[in-house]
């Protein structure tokens, strides 16, 4: 059922519009920037062409099967157009318009009217107020950001579920810089209908999703994502921002469990217990869902380091062990033969001990074999590589060897710089490296592959 | 909501394997105690929840005189009450296990550090029931104060104790299936084992 969701032949835009300050006009420009190869049919009682699309009355007049329809108009006016997709038996509705529940009573009144409008029919809403979905695979946006302002990322294993539009597109916007990918971007809105259970349910089944990405604000229903979600976490990685962690929350109560029970303490104690990685940020939420998408849980809290740059190594050991501003991992103690290995490798001056220091002499080949000993060192679950390109002996061959490794211990990459530093970022990302700009990014990346062995491992 | 006395909650307590202290409920003064002292005097009213709060508890009585002039006190105080008798406890670390219900998550239960302080340091842990053995060892993990179950001083606390404890609440609060709040607090640790001092039920 949702092949016609995430994979549409056709789509109508009720609402289309000339005028390119309406939303009617930019679902239809996005359509058709991206490229969008099934067919669109604009729905405008008073226009016959609009972008050079041939515009319908009514949806009525379509003699066509709709997958998807996008409702552009007010609130007021969505209703009427909700009723006409269910006598036309069109899948998925999503209704752009705000100004329902979320504005109050009145607002209630009319998403009440929605609710009604589908019930007992085979027509599922999206939203309202919603930007509604994004599927670059089959070219289909319903975003309401301009083209020509926004980027947006292409084909990817994350599959991105939002409660909100405006920050999940900007945060797609973000992550498009470096060639992240997503397998699919739903906007649930005020989520009077589909739910963030059915989605996941849906990534969970599509071969091209390897992660699920989720922002929300509140649970449809928290016990039921609970149940859902148990069996869910063992089979993808999932990822959460939970906005609105400091809403008070707690229950008039008389006893001290109630009243010290915020929302925020049992969202925080179920995503423990269902091995749901929390991010904090946007940023995180797409690091965290990007390095379990790309690479194998830790089986262990043994990290090897190596780097190029000492600093960068001390401080990435700092980070990596302390408890407080850091992860609280271990540095792995390599076996001796380990270490004669590396220090035959590298320079004289370079360190041998973690971390593993190559020094400005590091070279794309001292990589290739440090890389290799250090895989073969049981003492060692993971390793954390900088791939510096500042100094001579470094060359681009090195993400090749890089890419070598991804076979073996679970490895998240470090590239810092500007120019250079971001052309290597989207070199690793076209094949599948989970590398980050930044120390601290790469060792957190690191620790969720930790906290999801862990989930998996007892 | 419907409260529940504290001495049938502790007897509940007691039928799921969980330790309280021996106990007495009374109307008048017995002519003479199974109970050795120092004992605790707890007025036992469905009407008071907070006792401590309203002058209900009376701690470390150490023979039969002394009981007796508490008693009359509190008889005076409370003409209409049933009264508590309990063996006082040792001193040791106090800690909360509790169960709120919410809303959207439904039942839930929390491990602290407790005491008076618990809603000052709110070194808290929640999940949602049913928890399995595994949960039950990883909210010992999320306490700031988890250093009490490697030894401090000269306190140590058992893993297997406090894991024990968790999973029998999870259990009497799935059984009971309606549990608004509940709180075990203060459970004292101390040589002899852990008893719960203090047990507060209130069903929806």
């Amino acid at each position: 059922m949702f092949q016609r969701l995430f994979n549409p032949s056709s789509i109508a835009v009720i609402g289309a519009s000339k005028d390119e300050k309406k939303i009617g006009n930019v679902v239809l420009k996005n359509l058709k920037a991206m490229g969008y190869n099934g067919k669109v049919y604009p729905i405008n009682p008073k226009e016959d062409t609009i972008l050079d699309f041939k515009v319908y009355r009514s949806i009525l007049d379509i003699n066509d099967e709709i997958d998807i329809a996008v409702i552009t108009l007010s609130a007021n006016q969505s209703i009427q157009a909700v009723k006409e997709c269910v006598i036309k038996n069109v899948p998925f509705v999503i209704v752009i318009a705000g100004g329902f529940s979320e504005t109050g009573e009145e607002g209630k009144k009319l998403e009440d009217e929605l609710i009604n409008a589908i019930k007992g029919t085979n027509t599922r809403i999206i939203g309202p107020n919603t930007v509604g979905i994004y599927i670059p695979r089959s070219n289909v946006s319903t975003a309401l950001t301009l083209p020509e302002r926004t980027s947006l990322p292409g084909d990817g294993n994350i599959g991105f579920i939002s409660q909100s539009g405006a920050l999940g597109l900007l945060t797609m916007d973000i992550i498009s810089e470096y060639n992240l990918g997503v397998s699919g971007f739903i906007n649930i809105g005020n989520r009077i209908d589909l739910s963030e259970i059915e989605l996941m349910e849906y990534f969970l089944k599509d071969e091209n999703t390897k992660s699920i990405a989720l922002y929300l604000e509140t649970f449809k229903d928290g016990r039921k994502f609970f149940e859902f979600a148990k069996e869910a976490s063992k089979i993808k990685p999932i990822v959460l921002l939970k906005g609105g962690r400091t809403d008070a929350g707690a229950k008039a109560a008389s006893l001290h469990t109630g009243a010290i029970a915020t929302n925020d303490s049992i969202v925080d104690g179920m995503t423990k217990q269902l091995g749901i990685i929390r991010a904090y940020t946007e940023i995180e939420l797409f690091d965290y869902a990007k390095v379990l998408a790309y690479q194998k849980p830790l089986k262990g809290d043994r990290i090897a380091v190596v780097t190029t740059a000492g600093g960068v190594g001390v401080v990435t050991s700092d980070y990596l062990t302390s408890q407080v501003n850091g992860v609280g991992l271990k540095l792995a103690k390599l076996k001796e033969e380990t270490k004669n290995k590396i220090k035959k490798s590298i320079v004289p001056f370079g360190s041998a001990e973690n971390p593993i220091d190559l020094t400005a002499d590091g070279s794309t080949e001292q990589y290739d074999h440090v890389l290799e000993y250090l895989n073969e060192d049981e003492n060692v679950d993971g390793i954390i590589v900088y791939a510096l390109y500042q100094t001579a002996k470094i060359d681009i061959d090195l993400i090749d060897v890089l890419e070598k490794y991804m076979k073996g211990k679970p490895m998240v990459v470090g590239i810092m710089g500007s120019k250079i530093g971001k052309r290597m970022l989207v070199e690793a990302e076209k094949r599948k490296i989970p590398a980050y700009p930044d120390i601290e990014r790469t060792v957190k990346s690191m620790y969720a592959l930790y906290l999801r062995g862990k989930y998996l491992g007892d | 909501m419907e409260i529940v006395e504290e001495y049938d909650v502790k007897q509940m307590l007691k039928k799921y394997g969980i330790n309280v202290p021996d106990s007495m409920l009374i109307k008048d003064l017995p002519e003479r105690l199974d109970i050795e002292f120092p004992v605790v005097l707890k007025v036992s009213d469905k009407n008071i929840l907070h006792k401590s709060d309203v002058g209900g508890v009376v701690i470390n009585i150490k023979n039969m005189e002394e009981l007796k002039e508490k008693f009359n006190e509190m008889k005076n105080k409370f003409p209409n009450s049933k009264f508590l008798i309990e063996k006082m406890v040792k001193p040791g670390i106090e800690l909360i296990i509790g169960s709120t219900y919410d809303k959207n998550f439904g039942q839930t239960i929390m491990l602290g550090i407790g005491g008076i302080f618990v809603e000052l340091y709110k070194d808290v842990s929640f999940r949602l029931i049913p928890i399995s053995e595994k949960d039950a060892y990883s909210m010992i993990d999320d306490l700031k104060g988890k250093k009490l179950f490697e030894g401090f001083r000269n306190y140590k606390l058992k893993k297997e104790d406090v894991v024990s404890l968790l999973l029998k609440v999870s259990q009497i609060v799935s059984d009971l299936k309606n549990v608004d709040q509940l709180d075990l607090n203060p459970i004292i640790f101390n040589e002899d084992g852990y008893f719960v001092v203090d047990a507060k039920l209130i069903l929806k």
